[in-house]
């Protein structure tokens, strides 16, 4: 890692984002560090007392049709749900557990239950109360087949039930031991609804979402804006916030801009304070202009990863796998694909998840030689008369589907390039994005560019654990990954409560994905956000590095 | 009387067109390929579960054959009922009611700006000096050739992200309704522009236009009251036209302006495969071609009383 692809500067109450110190990140924030003397550390410094007042706006890049997180899967709800909803629990700056609309917890010794006993005194902005039975509806929202839950009901499925013990707690019943249940509900797509609307209209929750939230849901245009206001009497925020009572903002005025280049400049010229998605092609520039502030953050799960299909030829060798993998310069393609702002990755968790074991590094590197060696001695030795590989006469042909754009995917054209020094004819499938989906889970393809963004390091499970390959039920395990050995690190590490025990058996499964060598790790996926410096206290969550408003004010 | 039959027949041919302009999008949409169940719920990054999966085939019926889905949209559509969206999961008749007001206000700036620029740049332009046409004829064809994205990017270059006059996109008030029309507008006079100065161009050949000026008329009552009025009939001609660059325009320049509309719903739900959303759209067009042919028809007889048409 180099200078060049380090984030920028970020004031001190951002520092907390970075928990799990690996070595490489040690090393990024000393880098850091030294090279912040510039004029962007002064922005650090421009803090004063909150002014309450203002509305802040807001551009998104996409906008999801439906404001009910239960009811939807679009990465732009991690940052809309924290406006509306509050969740039972929260990760804190640390990145563990703590305290939200539920003010503790047991957990039983087979893992089988869990107790929360409910914070008081909280309502929605509809007047109704937050109780045990509250949590219960909302459990049973999420898995109702009538939501058409695309995420959440995946996240609680090992919930069989629960019974209100009195007003404010609730015990809930798994099937099996699942550790990653309470990450999954401190996520923004499980945030608690108002149980009265759940009751009377669940069929407006995604077009006026009622939380308990810091703002409420003012008016909602579908493809246009979500307007925002503050919630009067709000009073619960999580300890990690650092904040009391209301938000200080008036509101927040969401406006839809999908074009990368007016995102950018509607921010420079002021016409918005923030930005929730900044193209990495704008990033310097941003970067260089001290009145505004950059933010560069990886998000917890599977990085970006070209996911190989084990299930068919010629991928189901692993020397195949193994040559690909050493075939290309990630690297490069990462450098000039982020222009800079991508940090390469080579293992199949990002560095930023719990767990993350960093001895992992520096096995899947680029070695065009050895994968030459792996693909003659696999048998692919000859060449046809356009210098691709072949076998019995079959070229070494990988067939890479993706939406279909005006420009194909640059990351794809790249890695088309780098594979092709070797002998790979790597061919990019352009296709609808209803095409896409349905040949993904026919596994119809030789391998898929994507990432997977959860809070927990469960992501191991959710993307490499043969029952998560899709048959009955629709899987994230798009590899095809179907090994005993790493299905019982998977499961154990799921199993474990938080500690030594998940640590080890995590930390065997990094290992054994080296071996397996599912896919080629790219880079992080990060989250980039810019806003002006007008805007203080922009603090980041943990469970998704997205800004969180809630305490953020504008100076004047 | 005559008139009434008229206008029954075309309504009753209007009628017609839709069902056929539904029954074609319901076609096409269902032999496009690819699961709509799976892109409902929540496309590559989603884990529905099985319950879903059922529950969404069942409600949409997804699992039936194609008659019995068409059967039931058929009806539905007979009694009023244009179905729910899948993506928004709001009925389409409010889906398309929360934009139409945005697309409707952008449209009409639109011909506002575009009409008077047409007919004034014609009318001045017409039988002049060669040199002149060249030029105007020139830049017309630049207006007609460019497709809309690039002139809208010309302008929010210029106007807006050097010169900071106008915001960049969006809702927000009149202002932000300046860039986007004048797009549209520039596209529809480049076209229109041409076909009026050729006519005019024309009808100033003509003897009572001498007889006009020979009267001791000056010039541009001449063009105004005398030829425009001839002139007039062909480009009224083109308005089918001019409502396919709004439609279509709207696409492109409420995307690129980051606009509410029916353009950027009809993009969202096309790739959505938002089949009810889609029809909802297509039969939404379909009727007001159906009206403003109809309404050019009468115009034509206003203008024009020797003009009868069937």
């Amino acid at each position: 890692m180099n200078e060049s692809v380090i984030p920028p500067a970020r004031n001190s109450r951002q520092f907390r984002y970075f928990r799990n110190f690996t070595a490489v990140s040690a090393v990024a924030l000393a880098a850091l560090l030294s090279s912040c003397a510039g004029p962007v550390s002064s922005t650090s410094e421009a803090t004063g007392e909150p002014v309450s007042g203002g509305i802040l706006d807001v551009s998104i890049s996409a906008e999801p049709g439906c404001l009910d997180g239960h009811g939807i899967s679009a990465t732009q709800q991690q940052f809309l749900g924290r406006l509306v909803y509050d969740n039972v629990v929260t990760l804190d700056e640390n990145g563990d557990i703590a305290p939200y609309l539920a003010e503790s917890w047991d957990i039983s010794e087979d893992g089988k239950t869990y107790t929360f006993h409910l914070k008081q005194g909280v309502t929605f902005s509809d007047g109704s109360p937050w109780n045990a039975e509250v949590l219960g509806q909302n459990l049973e929202h999420m898995r109702d087949p009538a939501t058409k839950s695309p995420l959440a009901a995946a996240y609680i499925a090992p919930y069989v039930d629960g019974k209100v013990i009195d007003e404010f707690t609730f015990e809930a019943h798994l099937d099996y031991p699942y550790t990653p249940f309470l990450y999954a509900l401190a996520q923004s797509w499980l945030g608690m609804n108002s149980g009265k609307a759940i009751a009377e209209s669940p069929e407006t929750l995604c077009q006026k979402p009622i939380g308990t939230g810091p703002f409420t849901v003012a008016d909602y245009r579908p493809g246009q804006s979500i307007s925002y206001s503050k919630r009067e009497g709000y009073d619960w925020a999580p300890e990690w916030l650092e904040g009391d009572g209301e938000a200080y903002l008036d509101g927040v005025e969401v406006t839809l801009v999908s074009e990368p280049v007016i995102r950018h400049q509607s921010l420079v010229s002021g016409q918005y304070d923030l930005t929730e998605n900044l193209a990495p092609q704008n990033a310097a520039a941003v970067q260089a202009d001290p009145d505004f502030t950059y933010e560069n953050l990886p998000r917890i799960g599977s990085p970006y990863v070209l996911s190989f299909n084990l299930n068919r030829a010629p991928f189901d060798d692993l020397a195949v796998r193994q040559a690909f993998a050493a075939a290309v310069d990630t690297e490069a393609v990462t450098e000039s694909l982020g222009f800079g702002t991508y940090t390469p990755i080579d293992s199949f968790l990002s560095r930023e998840s719990k767990y993350y074991d960093p001895t992992v590094e520096g096995v899947l590197t680029h070695d065009p030689e050895r994968a030459n060696k792996l693909l003659d001695d696999a048998g692919w030795s000859a060449r046809d008369n356009e210098g691709f590989r072949t076998k019995d006469g079959k070229r070494l042909t990988i067939e890479v589907p993706t939406v279909e754009s005006s420009t194909p995917s640059p990351l794809l054209v790249q890695l088309q390039g780098e594979a092709r020094k070797v002998g790979f004819d790597l061919r990019i499938i352009q296709l609808p994005q209803a095409q896409l989906t349905e040949l993904r889970y026919a596994g119809d393809f030789d391998a898929l560019a994507g990432v997977w963004h959860t809070n927990t390091t469960d992501v191991l499970f959710i993307r490499y654990h043969s029952s998560e390959i899709t048959g009955e039920r629709i899987g994230q395990n798009s590899s095809y990954v179907n090994d005993p050995a790493l299905d019982d690190l998977l499961l154990t590490a799921r199993e474990s409560d938080d500690g030594p025990e998940a640590e080890e058996a995590y930390s065997k499964a990094q290992h054994r994905l080296l071996e397996i060598v599912p896919g080629l790790p790219l880079y992080e996926n990060p989250s980039q956000f810019a806003y002006a410096n007008t805007v203080q206290d922009v603090d980041v969550d943990t469970s998704h590095p997205v800004p969180v408003l809630t305490y953020a004010w504008k100076a004047e | 009387m005559a008139v009434l039959r008229r206008i029954l027949t075309r309504l009753l041919v209007g009628f017609g067109v839709l069902w056929g302009a539904a029954s074609l999008t319901f076609l096409a949409v269902y032999l496009i390929p690819g699961d709509t169940a799976l892109l409902i719920l929540g496309g590559p990054d989603a884990r529905p579960t099985a319950e879903t999966l059922a529950q969404v085939r069942a409600d949409y019926l997804l699992d039936q054959p194609f008659i019995v889905q068409y059967g039931s949209y058929l009806g539905n559509l007979l009694q009023g009922d244009l179905g729910q969206s899948y993506r928004l999961r709001l009925p389409v008749t409010e889906a398309i009611g929360q934009q139409i007001g945005a697309t409707a206000a952008l449209s009409a700036a639109a011909v506002a700006l575009a009409l008077p620029l047409t007919f004034a740049v014609a009318i001045l332009s017409a039988q002049r000096a060669s040199w002149i046409r060249s030029i105007v004829s020139g830049i017309e064809v630049v207006f007609a050739a460019t497709p809309t994205f690039i002139i809208g990017f010309a302008l929010l270059i210029v106007f807006s992200f050097t010169l900071h006059w106008f915001p960049i996109g969006g809702n927000q008030g009149p202002v932000a309704l300046v860039l986007p029309a004048l797009t549209l507008a520039l596209a529809i006079f480049g076209t229109l522009s041409q076909v009026l100065r050729n006519e005019l161009e024309d009808v100033l050949e003509q003897p009572f236009i001498l007889t006009a000026r020979s009267r001791g008329m000056r010039d541009l009552p001449v063009r105004i009251r005398h030829a425009l009025r001839h002139a007039a009939i062909p480009v009224m001609t083109m308005s089918g036209f001019v409502v396919a660059a709004l439609l279509g325009g709207s696409v492109i320049v409420e995307t690129l302006f980051s606009r509410q509309g029916i353009g950027a719903l009809t993009l969202a739900s096309v790739y959505n495969k938002d089949l009810p959303v889609i029809i909802g759209i297509v039969l939404l067009s379909a009727a007001v071609y159906v009206v403003v042919n109809l309404v050019i028809d009468l115009l034509y007889t206003l203008i024009d009383p020797k003009v009868v048409t069937a």
